[in-house]
């Protein structure tokens, strides 16, 4: 996906003054999402959980070299070949080799975040292939050719009457027709898809290391028929996505659909070991595993930013996320979007790349509350933005804002003015950003000024 | 080669990565309540993730049972698709069908857990009669009801097939307008049938 991060503010704009609908369906999608989570936090010891699933991350972090080279050595013994790709353009390389391989003229693909990254989609279009999204949301994108706006829901942002249109024209669905009938629609035209195709390509959620385990979570079934059908399945999976153990991921598999969706699990989880050697089993005759850097090495040599390669994908904290109503992914401007996405784009792709998200957020800390790996991200934009200042990657008006900011912020009699009026101040760094500010800034306040700086309370452990 | 060396690249840039960082202990098993009804537990979860329970009548063979469920769903089904490993007594007597056109799908679980509310399904029993037809039929011997995901996997790891499905429900989107919808993609209908036995491989008897 190209990189367009730099026009997050004007896109902003754009989309809330242009595109009024999107608002409304990502704030429905949002908060809905949000709530389910909640409900799923509760039904468990959700602290004692995401304690237990941040150890386990750390842990596994601080020793990927010993887990990445023990899942390799698994998967080959289980007969999955795997391949190792430093960037996109090698990950490209890679899965495109493998299609001329075995001479394969169609694809069918599961919801992936790791190939929409490496623009997977139009290498394989470029080189004759025809490719199927078969997650129900992202295939009425591929129809629309829109990239994800939402980790979990990549369509979240479209009305139903907008897939009513859309499907009216391009399956010949009628144009009143209900949520059953369209997606019956999209089904006849992928259930033909999944026979006809000759390679299947998905993410990975995990990649289990003592067992060589790729696990995948979703609802649908596409994945699970992603993985089975086609006679050779291609797995795109970050490097980060490791776990040690077959029971740690018991854990994972729980604590993610919870955060992500609020159910127990997903209602279909694939953990795929290899290609099919029992003569019984009618899955794929090869698996290949591609494990992908793409930044990610970068990532876990930051200081402060390695925290966020914790992440699982589950959007809890786009849904928790203030600033990601207003507008949805698409004003992000790449395929992470959101909280999780201020902290890891400049991370992967560098903080120039990335400017202006580290200052996209308001730090009022919801997507830490909401993270299932409990990911300081607030903390990590604050060290992205201090980054940037350092750099000189602020405009001029943004610096001396935020230097003003920051200097209210550690006065706190000044911040509580400044909080009382900042609604109507409107000209901060953040407001300058966050060109929607002003709208939820109305009915909301600001944090609680600490009367210790940051950096003081960071250093003492904050909790 | 090319991939050779981005192997060697990757791991020296992880290792030099993590070199001066504290080696964190992993923090050992995730400690949760333990359950004392596991198979109510099963149903309690499979059902209110939208699947359903069935039990056989245990005065008729299992086989001349689930002729008869068969026939009373809606719409009957004539034609099923039936996975390798289902013991002949489990079979329903209808015609076997390629996977794609059949009216059900008849699996045996290797086991179920409560925890989650899921079936586990080994790849050694045809995958396609597990994921094509419109309603998915599975035996579950309640002696192989797991009380936590943990334990079923722990256990499945010794004979790991190349493929497992967790199916804790029908396949389901709310994709299109927020609403939900059964049977995008895989089956529609997920139906349990829990009864007497302990083994995977006999299924119910
Ligand atoms: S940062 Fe946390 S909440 Fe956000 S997507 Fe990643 S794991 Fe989920």
């Amino acid at each position: 996906m190209r990189v367009e991060i730099r026009d997050y503010a004007s896109r902003s704009r754009e989309i809330i003054k242009e595109e009024p609908g999107v608002r409304e369906a990502v704030t429905g999608a949002t908060i809905a999402f949000d709530e389910k989570r909640r409900q799923g936090y509760s039904e468990i010891d959700a602290d004692a959980w995401r304690r237990w699933a941040e150890g386990v991350k750390n842990h596994t972090l601080t020793h990927l070299d010993h887990y990445l080279t023990e899942a390799e050595a698994r998967l080959e013994a289980n007969g999955a070949q795997v391949h190792w790709a430093s960037d996109a353009t090698e990950a490209r390389e890679i899965v495109t080799r493998l299609a001329k391989q075995h001479s394969v003229r169609s694809v069918v693909k599961g919801k992936s975040m790791a190939t929409e990254e490496i623009d997977l989609n139009l290498a394989l279009e470029d080189a004759g292939i025809e490719v199927f999204e078969t997650d129900l949301g992202e295939y009425i994108l591929q129809l629309l050719e829109e990239p994800p706006s939402h980790i979990l829901g990549p369509a979240i942002h479209k009305s139903l009457q907008q897939v009513q249109r859309l499907f009216a024209d391009r399956l010949g669905s009628a144009p009143d027709g209900d949520p059953d009938t369209l997606a019956e629609a999209a089904r006849l035209v992928l259930r033909d898809a999944f026979i006809r195709a000759d390679m299947g390509i998905t993410g990975g959620n995990f990649l289990v290391a003592e067992t060589g385990t790729v696990a995948l979570i979703e609802n649908e079934g596409n994945i699970r028929l992603t993985t089975s059908l086609p006679r050779v399945h291609v797995a795109v999976v970050g490097i980060e996505k490791l776990l040690p153990r077959m029971t740690d991921l018991a854990g994972f598999l729980q604590l993610t659909a919870r955060a992500a969706t609020g159910q127990p699990i997903g209602c279909f989880v694939s953990l795929v070991q290899g290609p099919a050697v029992h003569p019984d089993d009618d899955g794929p005759e090869e698996v290949h595993v591609v494990l992908v850097d793409n930044g990610r090495t970068d990532v876990l040599a930051h200081e402060h930013a390695w925290e966020a390669l914790r992440c699982v994908r589950c959007g809890a904290c786009l849904n928790a996320c203030p600033v990601y109503r207003q507008t949805g992914g698409h004003a992000y401007g790449w395929v992470y979007s959101g909280p999780i996405g201020s902290v890891l784009d400049p991370g992967l792709l560098g903080l120039h790349e990335a400017m202006p998200l580290p200052f996209a957020s308001s730090l009022c800390g919801a997507c830490t509350d909401a993270c299932p790996v409990r990911i300081p991200i607030p903390e990590l934009l604050l060290h992205w933005r201090e980054e940037a200042q350092e750099e000189g990657l602020t405009p001029w008006k943004e610096r001396a804002a935020l230097a003003g900011l920051a200097s209210v912020a550690t006065r706190p009699g000044l911040y509580r003015l400044a909080g009382r009026i900042g609604s109507r101040l409107g000209a901060t760094g953040v407001a300058r950003a966050l060109p929607m500010l002003g709208e939820w800034a109305r009915d909301r306040a600001l944090p609680k000024p600490s009367r210790q700086t940051f950096r003081q309370l960071w250093r003492e452990g904050i909790e | 080669m090319r991939g050779d060396s981005s192997r060697e690249r990757i791991l020296a840039r992880v290792a030099k990565a993590t070199a001066s960082r504290q080696r964190l202990p992993h923090p050992g098993a995730l400690v949760t309540p333990p359950a004392d009804d596991p198979v109510g537990g099963f149903v309690k979860r499979f059902t209110s993730s939208g699947g359903e329970v069935a039990e056989a009548d245990p005065e008729r063979s299992p086989s001349e049972w689930l002729t008869g469920f068969l026939g009373g769903l809606d719409p009957a089904v004539a034609g099923v698709a039936i996975g390798a490993d289902v013991p002949a007594d489990l079979r329903p007597r209808l015609p076997a069908v390629a996977a794609a056109h059949a009216g059900a799908g008849i699996s045996v679980a290797w086991g179920a857990v409560a925890e989650s509310g899921s079936l586990v399904l080994p790849s050694t029993g045809t995958r396609t009669a597990q994921l094509l037809p419109p309603v998915h039929i599975v035996w579950v011997p309640e002696g192989r009801v797991f009380a936590r995901l943990e334990d079923a996997l722990a256990e499945l790891q010794d004979g790991l097939p190349a493929g497992v499905g967790l199916h804790s429900g029908p396949s389901k989107s709310a994709d299109i307008g927020r609403t939900v919808v059964t049977g995008v993609h895989g089956p529609g209908r997920c139906i349990a049938l829990v009864g007497p036995g302990s083994t995977a491989s006999t299924g119910v008897t």
